[in-house]
């Protein structure tokens, strides 16, 4: 095997059996990771005294958040359950923050003992992990602007703009619906924030989360009747039944007791549906038999997932050709403001410089985004993706056409001006296009990490590659050969700009005065 | 033609001319010689306008720029100024200075069609007669850096000759070149100065400049120390500076 597999490098090119010994690699992570000795959970658990809890808690309240009295602190209604569980077992707990995402592949890892942060009971998920029995009814509620009446159930919103959270139900249920535009998020916060904004039209979330951000807010309301109810779980490893079976009990008895009521209530989350957790029984077929449309298996057929991942990679490369133009643009003024402007200007362009390079772009999107409507400017996503992108880079290009201006000699600005060309003629005819040569290796790396770093852009809702990727992922719970799918994508874009970018270094090539 | 009266050039404290006075008349071939530093490239290059100056008047073709520190000085007017100038002068530089990134052709059209306006066919017509002039018509297609260094200076010469300028300036012209290839650059300077082009150039070559000029001057720290005809510069020097300098070349 390892002789034949040397051989095939020799044969292939170079960029071939780099990409064999890459996913050579992944395959033999994949196994190692897989191949941790198994240990019974519960046992370990009861042992160590110590029950470790996934969660997340940028998904936010009234689920797990941060008491904003004492930030240090969690709280919420599962943050109290969790507490009464643990009791139950006798046990502490111990927390360990994930991105909810990713939650139940972590679960699978072996990164904590259970998930529970309002995991919805799907058959999907019931392939990768065990649920316990359901320890909360959730619904769906639509919620809009207090002044628009246009949207009072769920068939209003076809062709409209709604926001909702990445990978959950409400999610599932909008894009059936075929002729919504979705405008996913992973915060709790945003969406409503885009929807007082008026970027989209409605909000459909789980009604903890419309109650806690929009009851108390007199702008917005809730719509309409919650639709497509729905169970929480506690999900553990598929092979942790004893600790499944454990947790039934505990759920079972924390009911009957009436604490868990008392908890919902605390945090005003108990309803009338809460009541069907009574009945046990008739909701363990109920919940496992999810509406037809929501059971849709997310298959690894091509057909399914590549026209997702296409339409991701599409997003991608128009945010970064356009916010490169930009940065090109951009750069080479704020390049010949500083070499050729008074003090002022000059101030202004090195200012710029060392504010975009010396901050995050994630915060720069961020305040794009979501600040600049505090002053009355608001962008949508696809414009604040590009000017976020674009003027962070038009820092690093203005660097660029810098050096690669002063690099020109002397010489041929003054032998331009004696000719009589004026100097902004000069500059245009000999002195840029003598810069763009030196510039090209340079600008051709920006692009390419400009390129990689278009994924970040996900954080203001746009759905480019990474992210159609991460949710495909998510959803179908295979991460490996996706992953592979969608690295080979980026690659296969960004190998040929690369192999552009040395041509064109190559055809400019005749000039070069050391040949 | 060309008058530079009472010149003032200082380096931040440096000062480099005092008053110095020089007038080219139309047809003069002027050669400039001095020991290194003389301050010959400063002289040629405040009258391409490349260089400000503090005092004084440089004066080409009826066309008068003051020094900075001048009454007359005018900032607003000093760019269209210049740019006067520089259509009158054509300057040829040590270094070459060819546009790296253009065919030897474009190197030559580039200044006549984009500050001229001459339409491109005239603009390679022309170029290819004067391409002629300095033997070179083959190379047209070719890049500056397939050319070697004599053929890159007579190309710069027929570049700046396509401004159909009234003067030229050389800065020493041949200075950077290996011994093989001066002498093809100096045939192609003879043949501009036997058409009566006025011409400043300054130069080591002492052979040169004795068959060449019609005055030679000689140019100490920013002063000059002497000026006459080649005859009497070459055979006959006055001052006792002139003389040690000439004789080091004169073997
Ligand atoms: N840009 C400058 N800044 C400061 N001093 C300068 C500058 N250019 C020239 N000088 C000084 O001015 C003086 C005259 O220089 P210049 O280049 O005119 O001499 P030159 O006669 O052409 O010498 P060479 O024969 O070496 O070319 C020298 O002392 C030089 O150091
Ligand atoms: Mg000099």
């Amino acid at each position: 095997m390892y002789k034949k597999l040397m051989l095939m490098i020799r044969k292939k090119s170079i960029i071939q059996s780099y990409l064999i010994l890459q996913i050579f690699c992944f395959v033999i992570c994949f196994f190692i990771t897989n191949t941790f000795a198994y240990q019974d959970t519960l046992e370990k658990v009861k042992s160590s005294g110590v029950l470790t809890w996934g969660f997340d808690a940028e998904g936010g309240a009234p689920y797990v958040f941060h008491d904003t009295k004492h930030p240090s602190k969690l709280i919420g209604f599962e943050v109290d359950l969790v507490a009464a569980i643990a009791r139950e077992l006798g046990v502490k707990v111990q927390h360990f923050q994930n991105e909810w995402d990713s939650i139940l592949l972590s679960l699978q890892r072996g990164d904590f003992d259970i998930a529970l942060n309002g995991v919805e009971i799907t058959s999907d998920r019931e392939q990768a992990v065990l649920f316990t029995r359901p320890y909360f009814v959730y619904a769906e509620q639509i919620v809009v602007r207090a002044s628009d009446n246009r949207i009072n159930c769920l068939e209003d919103l076809h062709s409209k703009r709604v926001g909702t959270l990445y990978n959950t139900v409400a999610k599932q249920i909008l894009d059936e619906m075929g002729d919504v535009t979705v405008n996913t998020y992973s915060g709790q916060i945003e969406p409503f924030k885009d929807l007082s904004l008026s970027r989209v039209d409605a909000v459909l979330v789980d009604l903890p989360i419309a109650s806690y951000y929009a009851v108390p807010n007199p702008q917005l309301r809730m719509a309409g009747e919650p639709v497509g109810e729905g169970y929480y779980g506690i999900a553990v490893r598929k092979e942790d039944t004893a600790l499944a079976d454990e947790l039934n009990i505990i759920i079972e008895k924390i009911l009957r007791s009436g604490e868990l009521k008392k908890i919902y209530e605390r945090w005003g989350v108990w309803n009338v549906s809460q009541e069907k957790l009574f009945f046990h029984e008739g909701l363990l077929q109920k919940y496992t038999e999810m509406p037809p449309s929501l059971s849709k298996k997310v298959s690894l057929r091509v057909t399914t997932f590549l026209p997702t991942l296409m339409k991701g990679a599409l997003v991608t490369i128009g945010i970064s050709i356009l916010s490169m133009m930009l940065a090109v643009v951009l750069g080479l003024t704020l390049a010949i403001m500083r070499l050729y402007g008074n003090k002022w200007l000059r101030r202004v362009s090195t200012a710029y410089t060392e504010f975009y390079r010396g901050t995050p772009l994630l915060i720069q999107l961020y305040i794009l985004y979501y600040g600049l409507p505090n002053i009355g400017i608001t962008l949508s996503a696809f414009i604040a993706a590009i000017l976020g992108l674009g003027m962070n880079y038009a820092a690093y290009e203005s660097e660029i056409y810098r050096a690669g201006i002063q690099a020109i000699p002397k010489g041929q600005t003054e032998a331009s001006l004696s000719l009589g060309m004026s100097r902004r003629l000069t500059l245009r005819r000999i002195i840029l296009p003598q810069a763009f040569r030196i510039a090209i290796p340079p600008m051709t790396n920006d692009f390419i990490a400009l390129f990689k770093d278009s994924s970040l852009v996900s954080v203001i809702t746009m759905v480019e590659l990474t992210k159609s990727y991460s949710m495909l992922a998510a959803a179908s719970m295979n991460f490996f050969q996706l992953g592979i799918i969608t690295a080979l994508l980026y690659f296969g874009m960004s190998y040929p700009l690369s192999i552009y970018a040395r041509r064109l270094e190559k055809k400019l090539k005749y000039y070069d005065r050391n040949q | 033609m060309i008058e530079i009266s009472n010149l003032f050039k200082q380096y931040g404290e440096q000062p480099l001319f005092n008053g110095l006075n020089l007038e080219v008349e139309k047809g003069n071939i002027v050669v400039l010689i001095g020991p290194s530093g003389s301050g010959k490239s400063t002289l040629l290059r405040c009258i391409n306008g490349l260089e400000c100056f503090q005092k004084g008047c440089i004066s080409v073709d009826g066309q008068k720029r003051y020094g900075v520190n001048e009454q007359s000085y005018n900032k607003t007017d000093e760019d269209s100024m210049v740019k006067d100038i520089r259509r009158k002068v054509g300057m040829v530089f040590q270094q070459f200075n060819l546009f790296p990134h253009m065919t030897v052709l474009n190197n030559i059209t580039e200044s006549p069609v984009r500050v001229l306006g001459i339409g491109r066919a005239e603009a390679e017509a022309t170029a290819i007669s004067l391409l002629q002039k300095v033997h070179l018509e083959e190379k047209a297609q070719n890049y500056p850096a397939q050319l070697s260094g004599g053929e890159q200076q007579r190309v710069a010469i027929a570049r700046a000759l396509a401004m159909k300028p009234e003067a030229m300036l050389f800065d020493e012209p041949t200075s950077s070149l290996d011994p093989e290839m001066i002498e093809e650059v100096l045939l192609v300077i003879k043949d501009l100065v036997s058409e009566g082009m006025t011409t400043i150039i300054a130069t080591h070559e002492m052979g040169f400049a004795r068959d060449v000029s019609t005055h030679v001057i000689f140019l100490e720290k920013g002063n000059i120390v002497e000026r006459g005809s080649p005859k009497k510069m070459f055979s006959n020097p006055k001052n006792k500076r002139t003389k040690i300098f000439l004789s080091r070349f004169m073997k």
